[in-house]
């Protein structure tokens, strides 16, 4: 949607570092609850919060608990996240990130999986050419979807391109993907496998045997996460630590005032230059794929 | 420094298709030292983006460093080098083909410990692992800097050929070598490419442009580019710290699988996003070991110093050197130093075209 900009604060590459967003007037917003999730209900034209521009590493996620739920860097065991590349990828191999309104309810199991939801939007691979960049929102098409199983929880990966894309137009469904760009499904399926690895993790699993799904079942998947937003927003459901915190939301019970929310952003200490990104991040991981 | 426009830039690294002063990391706004505990410190400023000072580059221990002339992502962009005396000299022809020689006055061959007997060589970084821009020697200006290649009056990008982005080794150059165009390659049939003998760095750590890398050498890629001989070894930084445990190719199969197929794969379809048709190789693809990539190494040092020397023609190249003392074009450090003031002055870089971060796919 046009008009949506970031402030960011503190220091890219730090423990302090957030992205907060705006709207077109300027005002603070959440990206989580206030954009609308879709831009051309439609067309199945949702919007895109990016997250991780394609072949960085740098894991920056929405941070749910956080109020106005800026983008920050996943910390683990007290570092930095940084994905790993495992070859022959180098970072994520899309533009990542979420679509707004959505949520994959950890009270809830899925019937396709068998698993509950991340407790996280749902989350979207965007395969169009254009490097995005972090905190970009832009429109996208649905085009199917990957059942990962994460770390035993329901984890849909949405794949979509961006409708600004030269190509949009030529992708309509899965399908397109595979014959358009060949090989591209299959190494999607082989990171999602593999990427935690390099960490210690086991490789992951997926539903439906590692098969996508098309566009009317991304589809549905994505209406039924943007239920469970609803029932969170209006506080029907408990959504645990998640900070529900929005400006736009009208019959929310966490909706809040401009001021509140520039008291928030006033919070955080001032943007920096970016840190240096540790040269181990550079590192290649091979290893036999099972 | 790039600065934080709204809608804030991807990581630094989302622009890593960006050119010379941004070593593989697009642009990353700060400086780190690094410190070494080795006789003579160095100091190292990481590449930040557009308009550093003069680099000194770490590489192999090296005191070698660089100078910016132009503006970085442009045709009049180049970068010269210096030696640790603070010389202008070219990296063509007065850096040691072999690292450690007496030629060499840097300090003796970094991790010789490890290495053993192994021969360490001088590798000149030009691109880059993960990079685009396509940077190369020049061999035809005097002093020979690195500059960005210019095809069809256009600045060269090389494609990114899924599944890969950009280049996917360290890449560059032997100083005092040269695939003479003059002579047919027994093994390939083909005249050499009149550049430099080239090579893949498959080390982790990414390098900057202008870097100057000891290097073990594990074999050597017969291409055939465009019809002329265009060698490539492969060879790891003989401090990586994998460099202990990897000696010849067949163990970069075995640690790195999938590298040297990736290999193949990449410079036979590189150029065909430019309409260019598919490379091919000599001995089917397969990579020779450790002792003949340097048979091939030592030959193309042979025939550099016919070239230095007057008794090959060197066509348009330029043997302009500092260094090479009975070379009949040795010049003095007068000559070299107004050679290189009279490139334009050092300023901050353009942005790079998105379109270098479209990826190509083979559609049946």
């Amino acid at each position: 949607m046009a008009g949506y900009s970031v402030e960011e604060r503190a220091a890219p590459h730090s423990l302090e570092y957030r992205l907060f967003f705006k709207d077109a007037a300027g005002c603070y917003i959440s990206p989580f609850h206030d954009i609308p999730i879709y831009a051309d209900a439609g067309k199945n034209v949702f919007n895109m919060v990016v997250e991780v521009p394609r072949w960085t590493n740098a894991k920056m996620e929405i941070a749910t608990k956080d109020p106005l739920n800026p983008i920050k860097q996943d910390v683990k065991k007290g570092k930095l996240r940084y994905v790993a590349n495992v070859f022959p990828h180098k970072g994520y191999i899309w533009n990542y990130g979420a679509i707004p309104q959505t949520w994959e309810d950890p009270g809830h199991k899925d019937e396709n999986t068998g698993c509950c939801g991340d407790n996280d939007p749902i989350d979207v691979c965007e395969i169009g050419s254009k490097v995005c960049s972090r905190g970009e929102v832009i429109k996208v098409k649905v085009l199917g979807t990957l059942a990962l199983i994460d770390e035993g929880e329901t984890d849909w990966k949405i794949i979509a391109i961006n409708v600004e894309d030269p190509e949009a137009g030529s992708y309509n469904d899965i399908s397109d993907v595979r014959r358009m760009k060949p090989g591209y499904l299959e190494a999607t399926v082989d990171w999602f496998r593999r990427y935690k690895v390099p960490d210690g993790k086991p490789e992951n699993q997926f539903a439906f045997n590692g098969e996508f799904k098309d566009k009317d079942f991304a589809v549905n998947v994505i209406k039924s996460t943007h239920e469970h937003w609803k029932a969170l927003i209006a506080k029907k459901t408990d959504g645990g630590e998640i900070n529900c915190t929005n400006l736009t939301v009208s019959n929310s019970p966490f909706c809040c005032s401009q001021e509140c929310a520039k008291a928030t952003v006033d919070a955080a200490p001032p943007c920096k230059a970016a840190n240096p990104i540790p040269p181990e991040v550079d590192k290649w991981f091979y290893y036999q794929k099972n | 420094m790039r600065g934080f426009p709204a809608g804030a830039g991807g990581a630094g690294a989302a622009r890593s298709s960006a050119g010379p002063a941004a070593a593989g990391r697009g642009g990353k706004a700060a400086a780190a030292a690094i410190m070494r505990a080795l006789p003579g410190l160095v100091r190292v400023l990481a590449a930040r983006g557009w308009g550093r000072a003069p680099r000194r580059c770490l590489g192999a221990m090296s005191q070698y460093g660089t100078e910016q002339r132009g503006r970085p992502n442009s045709a009049d962009y180049r970068l010269y080098f210096k030696n640790a005396d603070g010389k202008y000299i070219s990296p063509f022809h007065d850096i040691p083909l072999f690292a450690g020689s007496k030629e060499d006055k840097e300090i003796p061959p970094k991790r010789s410990r490890t290495t053993g007997s192994e021969v360490l060589f001088n590798m000149v970084v030009e691109v880059p692992r993960w990079t685009n821009a396509k940077m190369e020697i020049a061999t035809e200006e005097p002093l020979n800097p690195i500059k960005q290649d210019i095809k069809k009056g256009k600045l060269r990008y090389v494609a990114n050929i899924f599944p890969h982005k950009g280049y996917i080794w360290n890449y560059g150059a032997l100083p005092q070598t040269w695939e003479d165009p003059n002579h047919t390659d027994n093994n390939t049939g083909c005249c050499g490419d009149n550049d430099p003998i080239d090579v893949c760095e498959i080390g982790s750590k990414i390098r900057s442009s202008g870097e100057i890398v000891q290097v073990k050498v594990l074999g050597v890629l017969a291409l055939v580019d465009e019809g002329e001989t265009d060698w490539k070894i492969i060879a790891i930084s003989a401090d990586d710290p994998d460099a202990h445990k990897i000696h010849d190719i067949d163990d970069v199969r075995k640690y790195k699988p999938g590298y040297l197929e990736s290999t193949v794969d990449w410079f036979r379809a590189y150029k065909v996003p430019d309409g260019k048709p598919q490379n091919h190789f000599a001995f089917n693809g397969e990579f020779k070991n450790k002792d003949f990539a340097v048979e091939i190494i030592k030959s193309t040092h042979e025939y550099w110093k016919a070239l230095l020397h007057k008794k090959a023609d060197g066509g348009n190249l330029k043997c302009t050197n500092v260094l090479v003392r009975d070379s009949p074009f040795c010049c003095s450090e007068e000559d070299a130093r107004s050679i290189v003031q009279s490139a334009p002055a050092h300023v901050n870089g353009d942005s790079v075209s998105p379109e270098v971060d479209s990826w190509y796919f083979f559609t049946k």
